[in-house]
């Protein structure tokens, strides 16, 4: 059968998973701590047609300069992640934390498996418990006092609380960042968390502010690491790159009808 | 039968593979660090007994185009493009060593630097590159590799180790059937280059979109023609059949 049409199949599936990779990106531009998908491709391997140094004709000395290795099309490799640091973004709320550095907030999920995440918009849970806006645990937990007037955190990631009667603040807690030395490894569980693989390699813990870490900003998010005009170029590629390629499937079809019709 | 029927057929089957060949590299317009691959068609002229009538064309892979291609910011630490005439190193899973002009590197857990498949960037002598833990990492202008070690204070830079940089005359390069540039046996010795890196970047393709569609026209229209050829050899076989025939 005609190799185009399978090649350009190939080249169809990339650009519908780029554009799928785009799209999430764009849909997360506003998304607190997400991170940036990038598509990655890679060329198929070749196949021999012909093979160079082959003999053109029965003249032992007349052989092929070159032969013909033809391409078989281009494969997804996946999509990785891009780890970059987001614009931080002042709200002065409390309880809203971002990290200037490398390292991720801990979390822990319903079975108390840890979670990773960067999205620091965290709450104070019924118990006092502070949990991430979805519900889950601060990991190692850190409990406010019902009669606690105001938190403060420090950039170590140390947690105060003012309470009445009492000249000063109380340390109530010690925030805890994990690092891993290949964060584009680690895998996305959706709801803005990740989690270990092997290929992200295990947690690092430290304390904010030392080591890799980086430090804590009370009263911050970090935005998404998305750059929208650079997904909408990204966009415009993937789309004509698409089109390009569905005329190279209508190219191999044409060929195929008017050799059918004018034999 | 006439002969020109089986010159025809061959030269449609030819344009078929060129038109393979063309499909190939708009499949990956948009590949990083593809290199578009020549096409051309040889004369071969048929030897033998008898009158020299006949050549038939041959689809060849003559090359692969080296030019650069566009260049886009990504502003990620590994992603690096060498400047000018200028390669990388990386191995292969044959352990021989390949040249890409971009890579989208990672580090693995046990500290290896690899491209985006997994294969081993090399540096100066020619070996993996293996980082320790960091807190931040940079490539120099010239591929030197900088790290602040884990818990070090900022100002307190490593240096680790540099790529293996080179700057192979690109005829001496080939495409293997695994997809990566090698360079042909019996080519000199590469050494160590003074090649710029500039990191935070990627390298596109070099597939030239506008020069692949009019490609596919014209090869389109080529077959078309060889098509034709064969109808009318048919149609001769035709004319000579009801010449024969008995009113």
């Amino acid at each position: 059968m005609n190799h185009a049409l399978y090649i350009a199949k190939t080249g169809l599936e990339a650009q519908q998973f780029r554009l799928a990779a785009i799209s999430n990106n764009i849909a997360n531009a506003n998304t607190y701590g997400f991170k940036a998908g990038r598509a990655e491709f890679n060329d198929l391997i070749y196949q021999n047609v012909r093979q160079p140094g082959a003999q053109a004709t029965q003249d032992e000395a007349n052989t092929l300069p070159s032969g013909l290795q033809l391409g078989t099309g281009v494969k997804a490799i996946g999509v990785q992640k891009i780890h970059t640091q987001g614009n931080i973004m002042v709200t002065d709320n409390q309880l809203d934390l971002a990290v200037e550095g490398k390292g991720f907030f801990q979390t822990l999920d319903q079975d108390g498996n840890l979670m990773y995440t960067r999205d620091g918009s965290f709450e104070v849970n019924q118990n006092g418990d502070i949990v991430t806006s979805s519900g889950y645990l601060l990991e190692p937990n850190i409990n406010v006092p019902q009669d606690a007037t105001e938190i403060s955190i420090t950039s170590d990631g140390a947690v105060f609380v003012s309470q009445p009667g009492n000249v000063g603040q109380n340390q109530i807690g010690q925030i805890e960042l994990a690092t891993f030395i290949n964060p584009a490894g680690l895998e996305s569980l959706g709801k803005n968390f990740y989690a270990e693989t092997t290929a992200s390699g295990a947690p690092n813990i430290n304390n904010p502010d030392t080591a890799e870490a980086g430090s804590v900003l009370q009263g911050a998010l970090e935005s998404s690491n998305v750059n929208t005009v650079e997904e909408l170029i990204g966009m415009i590629e993937a789309q004509r790159t698409y089109e390009m390629n569905s005329k190279a499937i209508s190219a191999a079809n044409g060929m195929m009808q008017y050799l059918n019709n004018n034999t | 039968m006439d002969r020109m029927l089986y010159v025809a057929m061959s030269g449609a089957k030819e344009v078929m593979l060129s038109q393979a060949n063309n499909s190939n590299n708009l499949a990956n317009a948009n590949t990083d660090g593809f290199k578009k691959d020549f096409n051309i068609f040889r004369a071969q002229h048929m030897e033998g007994p008898g009158q020299h009538t006949r050549t038939y064309a041959l689809d060849e892979r003559p090359a692969t185009d080296y030019t650069p291609g566009a260049i886009k910011v990504t502003g990620r630490d590994l992603d690096l493009v060498t400047r000018g005439d200028g390669f990388m190193a990386i191995q292969t899973p044959k352990g021989d060593e390949a040249y890409i002009r971009t890579a989208s590197a990672q580090i693995l857990p046990n500290g290896d630097m690899v491209d985006v498949s997994g294969n081993p960037v090399l540096n100066e002598g020619g070996a993996p590159i293996n980082v320790p833990p960091y807190e931040s990492i940079a490539i120099g202008d010239d591929g030197t590799i900088t790290i602040v070690p884990a818990g070090a204070q900022g100002n307190q830079q490593v240096v680790l180790d540099r790529l293996r940089l080179v700057q192979p005359d690109v005829a001496n390069l080939y495409k293997g059937l695994d997809g990566f540039s090698r360079q042909r046996e019996g080519s000199p010795e590469l050494n160590q280059a003074s090649v710029a890196v500039v990191s935070g970047a990627l390298e596109t393709s070099n597939v030239n979109t506008a020069e692949a569609l009019v490609n596919m026209i014209e090869l389109s229209r080529q077959y078309e023609l060889q098509v034709k050829m064969m109808a009318t050899s048919k149609n001769h076989a035709q004319k000579s059949d009801s010449l024969l025939s008995v009113r």
